[in-house]
């Protein structure tokens, strides 16, 4: 009864988002758009200095005001408010200290958003200013002050984590090759720029809980820090999500921190209490995709193989490690590209500073790496007279090889077919040919550059890997489908829509799937690292799948036949006798004969280990290979960089929401091309430059080059119908394409972003006038 | 400050506060949360209106600068039979939403465009979405979804069936 062997007839097909339709209307409601009777509206105090210790804190003088109804301190929570994973070094309010401009110290319910503000203002708070660190080149010296908590290991308080690929004999490669290239790079804080800020509302329940209301990424992990911080049991917490207006790994920590926040004074006023950050206070308190100094050198033979790669990256992870030991960890098993070595030395290493603190973004670590090796890769093809094209054939990953980390890649390894496409695709030969000729005698130089990547799916050595989903047929016959996974934009749940509707063999409009609820969803870990179409899809067609087996078995007694001899046409099923019986009515004979029309379905990726220690194992059970090619335009006169064109080559194993999938890879490029150009962050001193969208450059329309999607179907054997993901592999490559074809263009290699006009012309940032004030000014203080 | 104007296709007769803006009046005051809030300094358009026609951007006026003016937002988008109009259902068909934060603004600044030039190329749809940001789709289906409606409407045009 498998689907594809007659088609697919849901899955791959063209189908609507299954939420666009109350998008559209303007009638979905975010979380600023909930209001309710008696609600509070509250604001956190936050610090002005980037690194301090609190002295006093009177939160009397806030209280003292009519409208203000409660105000609360990091004593309001079990161990201060303490959390964080995959180290505890966070508070849902600061303990003692403050550690980056924007830690929240207080937070503060009253009857207007007016008046929580005027009670903040009111906080009588004295910060004893403290050292401060935010050169994470200088993180470890001996001297630095402390911005890490205290630790019994002897390492220096600031480190948070080593993470290394070791193969071969690196150093003996390195005296060996023929040719040794060596090279420095840096890539900048990012910000996620979803257009919905962070925010929570908690309503407190007759039982003495709370249900949170909270745009984050993962519903689970939010309600156990409520618990946790309240000591609730977590009964007691409901974590239920409404739309959330873009995430991109971004909503996690400063949500829970809200979520907690606004469940304390729920609790304590007994009213609904709401938070909703400006954007300004989003933009100086959020975390950043981490910013990135890596070294690196490869050496090769004359001929062009690939023998080593030593790889040196030190990471700045703020000041809480939230989950930048993953980041680490995944930049370091991606850092040498998707090439075969005789030998790697690869070292990622996280260090606390006091610049803000960085977390999630997508790509988690692979676009920082990615910018430096795909480079790398241009570099030596220029010094061994090679097209670039040919350099990287000559040493991609092929099926049956092994990853230099140890493993062997026995399916779904495309990355030569991605090659190939992207090649004749983007007529690359010509292209490179011609361009050449062109820039000799001409100022506007045009120039057309690669970059390969591959891609871990899920969490790998992460964590644990598993997702549940349930589904059951209501008294209306609709489909009531659950999912732990959160659509935060990027269209999972009409991806687990359309794969259950494959294999029930029912219309996706008869099936409801309900947002993320940890009263009604199976708990599914974290929606991130693009796990949802694989882990959450598997579920779901296991699910499905046990439900159709009930409904086939009341078919076939009701046919009077067995389930193999089932035939459906659309919902129909039909028996040996050609009658033809619709599907509700099989649903009422599964009711009569009392069989429950409920099912639920779990899937554990398959097992994988990593050894930390020898930096050996197989950190992935699968991987996405993709190419991008940029085609720009560089006016020599002004610096000026447009992009014109990208080809982008994925193989997504099997795409099953069409639209979807390419909204995803158009995206992404987006948020490349702004990291590449124009997204640029400044910390000076600890303070934040770029506090709103007027200084912080995200792309607008008329900057979009056209973008030329190809997808490739390699179809991977543990995917739900083949299929592997997408949403993070869509931006790592984009920002090494562009600057390939910059260097192409111009002849400037430009190794730290983004690419500005100066370091076209000059070859150098230029240091802008920098200030403390905007960072304050931004949080009202 | 009493104040009288249509908001999609209503009359209304209010007293506006003088000092908060007409996004914070439409949001707050009239519950009217199609329109969005996401930067708060005339950046990002998400706050978009039609106001007399023209796409502005509601966070940059005061409420009592709505007296007098018709002011259309995303609730007043509707076909003749209630339903979507062409350019929402496109934007459905062509994949033009993601999270949709964005999209009440990005629907309310191609209508603008739409009737403004009837025929717009991918350069001028582009053009008239600078004020409008989205972080999600990187604009290339909200570009399809508006050329489509726009040959659309020509389509009608052409064989009378709108007139
Ligand atoms: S909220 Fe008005 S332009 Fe951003
Ligand atoms: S769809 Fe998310 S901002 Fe446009």
């Amino acid at each position: 009864m498998s689907p594809s062997r007659h088609g697919a007839r849901y899955v791959g097909q063209p189908a609507p988002r299954v939420d666009a339709l109350e998008k559209v209307l303007g009638s979905a409601r975010f979380l600023a758009d909930i209001t309710l009777p008696g609600m509070l509206h509250a604001r956190a105090l936050r610090s002005r200095l980037p690194h301090a210790r609190i002295k006093r804190l009177d939160v009397s003088p806030a209280l003292a005001i009519p409208s203000v109804h409660a105000v609360i301190t990091n004593d309001d929570f079990i161990d201060h408010g303490s959390y964080g994973f995959p180290v505890k070094d966070d508070y849902m309010l600061a303990h003692e200290k403050v550690r980056y401009v924007g830690d929240a110290i207080a937070a503060v319910a009253a009857e207007t958003p007016e008046a929580a503000l005027a009670g903040v203002q009111a906080i009588i708070c004295e910060l004893e200013p403290l050292p401060i660190v935010s050169d994470v080149t200088q993180a470890l010296d001996d001297d630095a002050p402390q911005v890490g908590p205290d630790r019994a290991d002897g390492e220096h308080p600031n480190f948070l984590s080593r993470s290394i690929v070791n193969a071969g004999d690196a150093a003996a490669e390195l005296n060996v090759a023929d040719v040794v290239l060596q090279d420095e790079f840096s890539t900048p804080h990012q910000e996620h720029a979803y257009l919905e800020t962070e925010g929570a509302l908690a309503i407190p329940t007759p039982e003495g809980g709370v249900v949170i209301y909270c745009s984050n990424q993962s519903p689970f992990i939010n309600r156990d820090n409520v618990a946790m911080a309240l000591g609730l049991p977590p009964e007691l917490v409901r974590s239920i999500q409404p739309p959330v207006g873009g995430s991109f790994g971004g909503k996690d920590d400063l949500n829970y921190e809200a979520s907690a926040q606004c469940a304390a004074l729920a609790l304590k006023t007994g009213r609904p209490v709401r938070m909703i950050f400006s954007r300004e206070e989003s933009m100086v308190a959020s975390y950043k995709r981490n910013a990135m100094k890596m070294w690196v050198e490869v050496g090769a033979q004359k001929d062009g193989t690939l023998r080593v790669c030593r790889f040196r990256g030190l990471l700045d992870s703020g000041a809480y490690a939230s989950e930048s030991p993953f980041t680490a960890w995944r930049a370091s098993i991606h850092a040498m590209g998707a090439y075969r070595y005789a030998a790697v030395d690869i070292d990622v290493t996280a260090v606390y500073t006091n610049n803000a603190f960085s977390g999630a973004f997508r790509g988690f670590g692979n676009p920082e790496v990615n910018f430096a090796i795909e480079q790398m890769m241009d570099e030596l093809a220029t010094k061994l007279d090679m097209d670039p094209m040919d350099l990287r054939l000559q040493n991609a990953l092929r099926l049956g090889d092994h990853l230099p980390h140890g493993q062997k890649l026995d399916e779904s390894v495309s990355l030569v077919q991605c090659l190939d496409a992207a090649r004749q695709k983007s007529d690359w030969d010509r292209k490179r040919r011609e361009f050449a000729r062109h820039n000799a005698s001409n100022e506007i130089k045009k120039g057309i550059g690669v970059a390969a990547l591959f891609h871990g799916l899920s969490l790998g050595a992460e964590g644990a890997d598993y997702a549940g989903a349930t589904i059951r047929i209501d008294d209306n016959n609709r489909i009531i489908l659950t999912s732990g996974f959160t659509d935060y934009g990027q269209g999972s749940r009409t991806v687990f829509t359309l794969i259950a509707a494959e294999v029930l063999g029912v219309r996706p409009e008869r099936i409801d799937m309900l947002r993320p609820d940890t009263d009604t969803a199976i708990e599914s870990g974290p929606t991130v690292a693009s796990r949802a179409t694989v882990l959450g899809g598997n579920a779901t067609r296991l699910a499905a799948a046990n439900l159709r087996h009930t409904l086939d078995l009341a078919a076939a007694d009701l046919l009077g036949c067995q389930v193999a001899q089932l035939v459906r046409d659309e919902e129909t099923y039909i028996g040996p006798e050609e009658r033809p019986i619709p599907w509700e009515d099989i649903a009422a004979h599964a009711r009569s004969l009392g069989l429950q029309l409920s099912a639920q379905g779990r899937w554990q990726a398959p097992s994988i280990h990593w050894d930390h220690n020898a930096g050996r194992g197989e950190p992935y059970f699968a991987y996405h290979f993709a190419v991008q090619v940029a085609e720009v335009t560089v006016d020599m006169g002004t610096g000026q960089v447009q992009v014109d064109d990208i080809w982008a080559v994925h193989d997504l194993g099997k795409v099953i929401f069409p639209q979807g999938a390419e909204g995803q890879v158009y995206g992404g490029i987006a948020q490349g091309l702004g990291y590449a150009l124009s997204e640029r962050i400044d910390y000076v001193n600890g303070y934040l430059q770029q506090t709103n969208f007027d200084r912080y450059r995200i792309p607008t329309a008329p900057e979009m080059p056209r973008i030329h999607i190809t997808l490739l179907e390699d179809a991977l054997s543990a995917g739900p119908f083949g299929a592997k993901n997408v949403a993070e592999p869509a931006m790592v490559p984009t920002a090494a394409a562009i600057a390939n074809a910059v260097a192409h263009a111009s002849g400037r290699r430009i190794r730290h972003l983004p690419i500005t006009l100066e370091q076209v012309l000059l070859g150098r940032n230029l240091m802008r006038p920098a200030t403390a004030d905007r960072a304050r000014r931004g949080l009202l203080l | 400050m009493q104040i009288t104007f249509s908001l999609n296709h209503q009359t209304i007769e209010i007293d506006a506060p003088a000092d908060i803006t007409l996004l914070t009046f439409l949001r707050e005051h009239l519950g009217v949360t199609g329109v969005k809030d996401g930067c708060d300094v005339g950046e990002c358009g998400a706050c978009a209106i039609l106001l007399d026609g023209q796409l502005v951007n509601s966070c940059q006026l005061l409420a009592p600068q709505a007296d007098g003016r018709e002011i259309i937002t995303i609730e007043g988008l509707r076909a003749a039979d209630g339903g979507l109009t062409d350019l929402q259902r496109h934007f459905i068909d062509d994949g033009a939403v993601q999270c949709g934060f964005c999209t009440p603004g990005m629907i309310l600044a191609g209508e603008a465009l739409l009737a403004k030039n009837p025929t717009p190329d991918r350069e001028e749809i582009a053009d008239a979405l600078a004020g409008n940001l989205c972080r999600c789709t990187g604009y290339i289906q909200i570009f399809d979804a508006i050329a489509a409606t726009a040959r659309e409407r020509q389509a009608q045009t052409t064989t009378g069936e709108r007139p």
